[in-house]
């Protein structure tokens, strides 16, 4: 582990820094996800996080949405200290998430998915405003330019590539000025996908919204991303501006990882036979 | 489907002229039919208005306004009982401890007023001790992560034998009530003829309307449906399911102490509970909500109470001896669960047709 070490991407900042994370490291039982992370993101950049299954990509983000607490190291937001108690107090200062598993409930229609724990209610009796909500989500889905006919079927009749474009929609259409989103794009087919990045692209062009967003299309990441960041083995080996990287340079990282994951296997199983037969005689 | 994405409410299409009056007519009642038997409530509605023209053309005064009276505590608790459960089984949770609590209730009641408490605050008393134990069946299920079976099984023993010891086994008058006269008291909380019933619509409908119309509803059904993503969307998940069980369990002290009041008397009667238990559990699911979770309805448990009531009265009626009655009445709960099943099956399906 000690070569893997020297990869680490020491603490870096930028003047406009939105947010900056610092010396994370998160461990489940006897399993460490993440063992000393530093990023940061810029305004209105677009960041790519890439990474092995596995390599603590979505951990990274429970952390900053909220949803989980680090064991330790700090975060800044708006160069301020970022300590979020909850899913609700990240969203509160400005931070939301597109998760992986989408954080869809199939139960519920359309529109009351698009504003889960947002809902739009009347004054004085909280009754929901379902026809305000029907309204906006069409809007917001208007705007990326997916059709969805029927906003009030359950959304378990919907297809995987119109399950994740609402899941993206309630995220972007929000307040938040920090975007999280974990693979936005992967249950969706070439145009839905398209759609989805051109949003982005729309984001970035404003300069208000920063996005960090982890991807497994290399294609999606040059074509979106500003900068990159490579998390492997629990830490950041990797942070250049996209312009100044290749295909081929992360493909040889990522290779060359599993070279010498392998190599280590192979080492390991060689050592633990040599002491087997040695033990045996 | 060739629905304009403008319009997300499936639109009547109304008759264009005098020649298409007949289809749309005829489309129209097909429409309504379909719509109707999709509905989570339709087939116990169906079946319990089968039921209901069955004793009332085979079985002499079963249509009757005195027999209305009769039926009506054979339902009307059930209802509440039923409404309550909603709640936590559409959380994909259940509550085994609601008989315990229905039976513990009117003794918190009588040993609040003998201690010198008038009626209506040791009423109130008592329903916040029942809420109580909610309070605890919710902290075990959501904050230690015992499974609610286990837990409100666990509940439902502690409070039988709380019920057995401080009633020394021995019944006693109902506090408030008298056998020859029923006063304003009694009136309201369960005596008057039909104090139960409007209890129970009233209750039935005020909780429907949280269920579809608040934030409370939609959370309940979304820590159902999926509980992980509620979480990652921010519900706080244990605050919900422990406010849905002091719910249930408010609502089964409420059922205790009304049907305390109706019989003058309060039986420390563990095996009653039980019964009443599960008739309430039945009524909830022969209405239609789900033991999984994630879907239900309040109005379904009214119905599916209101049909265990019609079989329970129309099968006395017709004087089927009382050794078949829990028969028929197991039997007329698998049926109704099967047609229950193909529907819903229909419903989140293709569509009927």
């Amino acid at each position: 582990m000690a070569e893997s070490g020297e990869k680490i991407v020491p603490p870096t900042s930028a003047p406009d820094d939105v947010l900056r994370v610092e010396h994370i490291t998160k461990s489940f039982g006897p399993t460490t996800a993440l063992r000393d992370v530093n990023l940061h993101l810029r305004k209105g950049e677009v960041l790519g996080l890439l990474g092995d299954n596995g390599s603590g990509k979505s951990t990274l983000m429970k952390i900053i949405c909220g949803f989980q607490k680090q064991d330790s190291g700090q975060m800044f937001l708006h160069g301020e200290p970022f300590e979020p108690k909850s899913v609700d107090d990240a969203r509160a200062q400005g931070i939301d998430t597109v998760y992986q598993d989408l954080a869809l409930v199939d139960e519920l229609s359309v529109y009351h998915n698009m504003f889960l724990r947002r809902e739009r209610v009347r004054v004085p009796i909280p009754l929901l405003n379902n026809a305000l909500m029907r309204r906006e989500t069409r809007k917001a889905l208007d705007d990326i330019g997916i059709n969805i006919p029927r906003l009030d079927v359950p959304v378990a009749r919907l297809s995987g590539g119109q399950r994740q474009a609402i899941a993206v929609a309630r995220t972007v259409s929000g307040e938040a000025n920090i975007l999280l989103l974990d693979e936005p794009l992967a249950a969706m087919g070439a145009k839905e996908g398209g759609m989805i990045l051109e949003l982005i692209q729309r984001l970035k062009e404003k300069g208000e919204v920063s996005v960090m967003m982890i991807l497994h299309n290399y294609a999606h990441v040059f074509a979106t991303c500003d900068r990159v960041n490579l998390l492997q083995d629990g830490v950041i080996a990797l942070d250049k501006p996209t312009s100044e990287t290749s295909v081929e340079e992360l493909n040889e990282i990522v290779v060359e990882e599993y070279r010498r994951a392998r190599q280590a296997a192979i080492a390991e199983d060689a050592a633990a036979r040599a002491a087997a037969s040695s033990s045996s005689q | 489907m060739a629905v304009a994405s403008g319009s997300e409410v499936p639109a009547q299409s109304p008759p264009e002229g005098p020649a298409s009056t007949g289809r749309a007519l005829g489309g129209g009642a097909l429409k309504l039919i379909r719509s109707f038997l999709t509905l989570r409530e339709g087939s116990i509605i169906v079946v319990a208005i089968v039921t209901t023209a069955y004793f009332s053309t085979n079985a002499t005064n079963f249509a009757t306004l005195s027999n209305f009276k009769t039926l009506l505590p054979y339902f009307a608790p059930l209802a509440i009982l039923g409404a309550g459960e909603v709640f936590v089984m559409i959380n994909g949770e259940i509550d085994l401890s609601i008989g315990a609590v229905y039976l513990l209730s009117p003794f918190v009641f009588y040993k609040l007023n003998q201690a010198g408490i008038p009626l209506v605050p040791a009423v109130i008393l008592s329903l916040i001790v029942s809420s109580l134990v909610g309070v605890i069946n919710g902290f075990f299920v959501a904050v230690i992560g015992i499974s609610s079976f286990v837990t409100t099984l666990g509940m439902l023993f502690t409070l039988d034998g709380l019920t057995l010891i401080i009633s020394h086994t021995a019944p006693v008058a109902t506090p408030g009530t008298s056998a020859l006269h029923v006063n304003s008291f009694a009136q309201v909380f369960g005596g008057g003829t039909y104090s139960e019933l409007i209890w129970a619509l009233v209750i039935v409908v005020g909780l429907q309307l949280v269920l579809t119309a608040t934030r409370w509803g939609v959370y309940t059904v979304a820590v159902g449906g999926n509980r992980l993503g509620s979480a990652e969307a921010g519900i706080r998940v244990r605050l919900v399911l422990i406010r849905n069980f002091v719910l249930c369990a408010t609502c089964a002290g409420l059922v205790g102490i009304l049907e305390a009041v109706r019989a003058v008397t309060a039986t420390p009667d563990p095996s009653g509970s039980n019964d009443i238990l599960f008739q309430g559990i039945a009524s909830a699911v022969i209405g239609g909500t789900l033991l999984r979770g994630g879907s239900g309805t309040v109005v379904g448990a009214l119905i599916g109470a209101l049909f265990l009531g019609v079989l329970h009265d129309g099968l006395i009626i017709k004087g089927v001896s009382a050794n078949y009655l829990d028969l028929y009445l197991g039997l007329a709960i698998l049926i109704a669960m099967s047609v229950n099943v193909y529907v819903q099956r229909v419903r989140t399906g293709s569509g009927l047709g």
